[in-house]
């Protein structure tokens, strides 16, 4: 191994690893969101926001991710619809990842023993009362170990936007090989980089569990 | 006429017939004991009174709010139903405290959020009445922290939090521990000296004895009999009242 080849490559890596970090944020924060609101459709009583939901989640659950990176950044143009590279891995990511929490938040809403709501409604709160201060704030709690396991599978899958030319971590990997000829050498670079990402993220997320759980037996 | 009105209640879960034409008044300050086997009701009716299930048929006042069973729910509606709700206490069997927030905090949750009461007012509220139920040292405590009979008296001080007219109670003795059990009736005996109206399932003879002025006996979905306790204990009419009255002696 040529410990120069890693000094030289390690700034563009390291500034490729921060677009890595920054697409993973950017579409948690929209994922979140979106399968925060998909979820109460999908437990709601209108038909229609439930099966409007319904079909969404299947969709995203039910295709390869590779597959809606796709349609979305070549197939779109077709009907006029051209996003840029970014915008695009971004929107893949985040209707991906909000699939998936969607399904982790309902379980938790539904996780709630139903004698809280109760509680709340007898008190006589309204249902979005009972929600915002009694429901929501425990299925938070539930919610968050499977969150976070969705966010971790979200950095790695950051990766896949490779393939629409994004320059994020193993896309910057791949140029830099295609000039040093070093792939060994230069993608465990890589994945050291994505372990400490990673890494990271788990042990703030843990204590966030921690801390969040604390009154609770 | 009655605090609490029950005119013609009926309500069935698919083909099991649950309630079968109930009627009853409660008379303010009054203290209503409920017994029955289980199975017959007992919870499904004082649940229909808040609507926490909804009767099929029958009309439900409490104070000023009337509402009818079955009607399709609107605006109006649900503002009377929650009307009816703040002036109702409700006990739950297990409690149901909010596992997220101190006692205090669970006894002010109400006053806030519903009553839209400013913060200060509510905690100084809370704090009286924690004080009331013998809790003034643990208000800080989260209810995983507390014992079940502790938590009891917590969930009577939510519930007296939004100052109900009424207090409702399903059987809120049954999931503590005999030794446990003194405690939370003593509190609920005192609110009945303060002139409390009080609906209580509950299998607790000595309670009755002590406290209500009158008795219930339900079964299948009807009441079979109503009498003082000395009546219904000392002198049952029905049949079924003897037998279960003689079930429950042997345990
Ligand atoms: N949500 C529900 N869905 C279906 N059936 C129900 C529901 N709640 C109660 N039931 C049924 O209604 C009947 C009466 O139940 P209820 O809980 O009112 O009886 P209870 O007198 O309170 O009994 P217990 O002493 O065991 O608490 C039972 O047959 C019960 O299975
Ligand atoms: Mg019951």
């Amino acid at each position: 191994m040529d410990f120069s080849i890693i000094i030289e490559s390690l700034p563009p890596l390291l500034k490729a690893t921060v677009i890595t970090v920054l697409l993973a944020v950017v579409s948690v924060v929209f994922a979140l969101i979106l399968g925060f609101f998909t979820a109460l459709a999908r437990i709601s009583k209108i038909k229609l926001l439930k099966a409007v939901s319904s079909v969404y989640i299947s969709i995203f659950r039910g295709t390869p991710l590779l597959v809606q990176i796709f349609v979305i950044y070549y197939g779109l143009p077709q009907i006029d619809i051209e996003l840029n590279p970014i915008p695009s891995g971004v929107l893949a990511l985040s209707l991906n990842a909000g699939a998936y929490l969607s399904e982790s938040f309902r379980a938790a809403i539904l996780a709630v023993d139903k004698g809280q709501m109760e509680a709340a409604v007898s008190m006589g709160m309204t249902y979005g009362q009972a929600m915002r201060r009694v429901i929501l704030p425990q299925s938070i709690r539930i919610a968050i170990p499977t969150l976070s396991n969705t966010y971790i599978i979200l950095i790695k899958d950051t990766s896949l936007v490779s393939v629409i030319t994004v320059t994020e971590l193993l896309q910057m990997s791949t140029l830099i090989i295609a000039k040093t000829f070093e792939p060994l050498t230069i993608y465990l670079v890589a994945a050291a980089l994505y372990w400490v990402v990673i890494t990271f993220f788990t042990v703030v997320l843990d204590r966030l569990e921690k801390r969040t759980s604390r009154h609770v037996v | 006429m009655g605090i609490i009105q029950l005119q013609n209640i009926k309500k069935s879960f698919d083909e099991n017939v649950v309630l079968k034409d109930i009627n009853l008044s409660v008379g303010k300050s009054e203290v209503v004991v409920i017994m029955g086997p289980s199975g017959s009701g007992k919870s499904t009716l004082l649940r229909c009174i808040t609507f926490l299930e909804e009767p099929d048929k029958g009309v439900i006042r409490l104070g000023e709010n009337e509402v009818t069973a079955g009607n399709q729910p609107n605006k109006q509606r649900k503002a009377t139903i929650r009307e009816l709700r703040q002036n109702t206490g409700f006990v739950f069997q297990q409690f149901n405290l909010f596992p997220h927030r101190t006692a205090l905090e669970n006894v002010m949750e109400g006053p806030i959020v519903i009553k839209k009461m400013d913060r200060d007012q509510a905690k100084k509220k809370a704090i009286a009445l924690l004080t009331k139920v013998g809790l003034a040292d643990r208000m800080d405590h989260y209810p995983a922290q507390l014992s079940g009979g502790q938590q009891q008296r917590v969930a009577i001080a939510r519930a007296l939090s939004m100052e109900p007219m009424v207090m409702l109670y399903d059987e809120p003795t049954s999931a503590l521990d005999p030794e446990l059990v003194r405690e939370v009736l003593l509190v609920m005996k005192d609110l009945a000296k303060e002139g409390m109206t009080m609906v209580v399932v509950t299998h607790e003879m000595g309670f009755a004895k002590d406290v209500a002025d009158r008795v219930i006996f339900m079964d299948d979905g009807v009441i079979v009999e109503e009498g003082s306790s000395q009546e219904i204990f000392n002198n049952p009419k029905e049949e079924r009242t003897k037998q279960f009255l003689q079930d429950v002696g042997e345990e």
